[in-house]
């Protein structure tokens, strides 16, 4: 068990923790040459800056913009990822497993600050999965990996919960470690090739949309021609 | 995928490889990546990297002599390619060199500090020249895209022929001169290897080398094109070079026959074997294929001898650069997978460039059609990830860029971890000091040590009440324990609080809350104290502070334990100054104080002093 611990740990951990930053870095580059190669197939090459700039701040602190429509599943929504990201980026053990140098200055939250985040975000992900699952609009939307990965986030919280109790005993310690190791270093490598790349290429997407976005010049009168409207008013 | 954009997935994964081993080489070092040492510095990117890159790259000067100084016109299609090659070839050599030096940022130093008389020097001086000569002789090839240049590009042309003789010239002069610099290791180079004439040798087999790779990489570049292959050309060249190899030949069987050492041939030795198969794969087959009219002519042969005459002459490189040294130096050398990673990764990237330049610029006379950069092919279905890819030419980036990534992390996850937390300082046990009154201080046996007057200490520290001056530790069921207890290794700090045997139920068997606070973090700092429990850990009195238990290294521990003493006991004491250098305890290295294991130690008299002069522990010296 220990020895598998190590390998989980060590070379696992290295390879998928690698795969998952350099994907990032590759989501992101090759998005960067999709947009400049849209850009300069476009006819209109016009880019709004400023609008499509406040659009992906707006999406950034998304308060105004969820609230329009189901406020209660945004609300939990945020949560989530409130939890989601700052547990593990900031939780005290997590920040000890970095050299020195660099634990030294990351910021670390406090143990029953770190616990009570970690219950929430199992809590939201459970509500979350349940509002997909529930909601008519929602599941007809969904795919099955949509409802795998709330379950797949769960299990590093519930495990890392368990292995952070003082009271577990060193049996049930190891394997709790090895199912939060092991489903951690799954989660790092599936990042990058899945919608949670969306972590990246968030602050792009208003570019996409504003770039790549747009019909050829004269397209309209191309549709019209094609559905035998020609002269019809677009 | 086709058999280019195969060639090519393979080619992103090694550098890919080396990209990540480079890193950590150029962040951590050479004794954290490598298994190079001080015995043997010299390993294989000496050999491979810098010795043989620039005798593989000797095809450059060697088809422009053909083609512009012997006229040879039919050689024309051969020559950009050859200079294409020497040129990325040489560029190669300047980064392999750059992860070889241990000082890479120093690399200008040549240029400025001037030391004539080494052959490394020449060598030096003629890489970066030749370089130099080889980018403007291929310059007019990209220059020729855009008319923007033509002025630049026919000014170019016109230096041509001058350029190629100095080309020439310059090869000729490193290409030997890197033969020249192994004539100062007669007794350290194998006898086998060793010739007076290291620098013909090397120059001729240079010439050889330097064809066959135009010849080799002419078959592989055009088999991966799926065009014909250039067979009458190369059998030409195969002609020529059974000339040069047969040269070759002769030259070092006289040498070894003229030097007397042609019984070493069969002596049976690790290194006879190795000249055998040597010789038999850079010369002798390739010489017999050859020779042979029609065999020469057929692309499958002419792929195998050129393939055998590249290899073997390669091995000769890195024979002659560090392998037969090791039977002199006492060394054991394998390369490490970090080592053979970043020489075949520069290489892969060598060849990446090259297949750029062949699909983008005019090397050939007919530039090869790649299926993938015609822009409005039909897009394809990409397996990896799942989806329809609008962008033929992206299909290609994304299969490499998911190539380059994968490899690069496999290449973090399996770097040598431990060497490099350890900077590469060898993990190396501290053993007790040996003696009764007089102890010898030597905690690898390496022989080099002091010899500690354990007695003479007591008495003038003030007696068996002062042990805790220098032993400020009691490990539980002991009482003034040995140095070497807590500093278990030699030259690295290690933990001496065994944590595991704690927690162990065959040991102490204690639960984690008898020493972390229940709700805490389990760490150190929240912790139980050690001396909370042994409560003698830390005797009172003790000289040295213990404020954690990470106990240095038993070499710093030693001499910071002792010199902080003598240091101030120099300036205490009328008299002893000298007491704070380092020979009071280390001495000279006359060998008046060399210490024989089993015979009684004696001392220069030095009167009242207690400290002991000079040993290099040397048990050869016994009677």
């Amino acid at each position: 068990m220990e020895a598998l611990l190590d390998f989980a740990r060590e070379p696992l951990f290295r390879f998928c923790f690698a795969v998952m930053v350099l994907g990032l870095l590759r989501v992101l580059v090759l998005d960067l040459i999709n947009l400049r190669q849209a850009y300069r197939r476009a006819g209109d090459k016009s880019v709004p800056w400023k609008r499509t700039i406040v659009k992906s701040l707006e999406w950034f602190v998304p308060v105004k913009r969820v609230f329009n429509n189901r406020p209660l599943y945004s609300l939990f929504s945020i949560l989530f990822h409130v939890g989601l990201l700052l547990v593990p980026i900031f939780l005290v053990a997590h920040v000890r497993l970095w050299p020195q140098v660099v634990s030294d200055w990351w910021p670390a939250l406090p143990k029953f600050w770190s616990d009570m985040m970690a219950i929430t975000t199992i809590i939201f992900a459970l509500l979350l999965l349940l509002g997909r699952w529930l909601s008519r609009a929602s599941s007809a939307l969904s795919r099955k990996q949509d409802y795998l990965w709330p379950v797949l986030l769960l299990i590093p919280f519930v495990t890392g919960l368990i292995c952070a109790q003082t009271s577990v005993n060193p049996k049930g310690y190891q394997i709790s470690m090895l199912l939060h190791v092991l489903s951690g270093n799954l989660i790092f490598i599936l990042i990058p090739f899945t919608k949670i790349a969306h972590c990246v290429l968030m602050p792009m997407s208003q570019f996409v949309a504003a770039i790549a976005w747009k019909f050829p010049p004269e397209t309209d009168e191309a549709v019209c021609a094609t559905l035998n409207k020609k002269g019809a008013k677009v | 995928m086709d058999r280019v954009q195969k060639a090519k997935t393979v080619l992103w994964s090694i550098v890919a490889l080396a990209a990540s081993v480079g890193t950590a080489r150029l962040l951590f070092g050479l004794g954290a990546t490598t298994n190079l040492s001080d015995t043997t510095p010299w390993g294989f990117w000496i050999g491979f990297d810098v010795m043989g890159g620039v005798a593989l790259a000797a095809g450059g000067f060697v088809t422009t002599a053909f083609f512009y100084i012997f006229k040879r016109e039919d050689f024309h299609p051969l020559v950009r390619p050859a200079v294409l090659t020497a040129f990325l070839g040489y560029v190669a050599v300047i980064i392999g060199l750059l992860f070889d030096l241990g000082l890479p940022w120093n690399i200008w130093h040549m240029i400025v500090f001037w030391n004539p008389h080494s052959p490394l020097f020449e060598v030096g001086w003629c890489v970066m020249l030749y370089t130099t000569v080889l980018l403007l002789e291929f310059s007019p090839v990209p220059l020729e895209e855009t008319s923007r240049y033509a002025r630049m590009r026919s000014l170019l042309l016109k230096l041509r022929l001058p350029l190629v003789i100095l080309g020439i010239a310059l090869s000729t002069l490193h290409q030997s001169s890197l033969g020249s610099l192994f004539l100062i290791m007669p007794f350290r180079l194998h006898p086998l290897w060793y010739s007076p004439i290291l620098p013909v040798q090397f120059f001729v087999s240079a010439v050889a080398l330097g064809m066959m790779m135009v010849a080799f990489e002419s078959v592989v570049s055009h088999w991966l094109y799926r065009r014909s292959p250039a067979t009458e050309l190369i059998g030409k060249l195969a002609k020529a070079v059974v000339w040069v190899l047969g040269v070759y030949l002769l030259i070092r069987v006289i040498d070894i026959v003229a030097s007397s050492e042609l019984g070493l041939v069969f002596s049976g030795s690790r290194e006879s074997v190795l000249f055998i198969i040597e010789l038999l794969i850079s010369t002798i087959i390739p010489l017999v294929l050859f020779s042979i009219p029609v065999w020469r002519r057929q692309s499958r042969w002419q792929a195998v001898g050129s393939g055998l005459v590249v290899f073997g002459m390669v091995m000769n490189r890195i024979d002659v650069g560090g392998l037969t040294m090791l039977s002199a130096t006492g060394g054991s050398y394998i390369p490490s997978w970090t080592e053979l990673s970043i020489s075949f990764g520069i290489v892969a990237a060598a060849g990446l460039v090259f297949l750029f330049a062949v699909e983008r610029l005019h090397v050939w006379e007919k530039r090869p059609q790649d299926e993938q950069s015609q822009q409005f092919a039909m897009p394809r279905f990409d397996v990896i990830s799942s989806v329809w890819l609008g962008n033929p030419g992206m299909a290609s980036r994304v299969k490499y860029s998911l190539s380059f990534i994968l490899v690069f992390s496999l290449g973090v996850a399996f770097l040598p971890w431990e060497k490099i937390q350890s900077k590469g300082v060898p993990q190396v046990e501290a053993l007790r000091a040996r003696g009764g009154d007089t102890l010898v201080v030597d905690g690898n046996l390496d022989g080099y040590g002091v010899a500690f007057a354990h007695d003479k200490h007591v008495e003038t520290t003030g007696g068996k009440d002062k042990c805790v001056v220098c032993h400020h530790m009691n490990l539980p069921g002991d009482k003034q324990s040995g140095c070497y207890q807590c500093h278990g290794q030699m030259y690295t700090s290690q933990d001496a609080f065994r944590h595991d045997w704690h927690a162990d139920p065959n040991g102490a068997k204690l639960a984690c809350v008898q020493c972390h606070t229940p709700g805490d973090e389990r760490n150190a700092k929240s912790a139980k104290q050690c001396k909370d429990c042994h409560s003698d850990l830390i005797p009172a009195g003790a000289a040295v502070v213990v404020d954690n238990y990470y106990a240095p290294p038993y070499a710093d521990a030693m001499h910071r334990l002792c010199v902080t003493c003598h240091q101030q006991k120099a300036t205490e004491i009328e008299g002893k100054q000298a007491l704070a250098q380092c020979a009071s305890c280390h001495g000279t290295l006359s060998g008046q104080n060399v210490l024989a294991a089993d015979a009684p130690v004696t001392w220069p008299s030095s009167e009242g002093s207690v400290f002991l002069p000079s040993q290099k522990l040397t048990r050869s010296h016994k009677k």
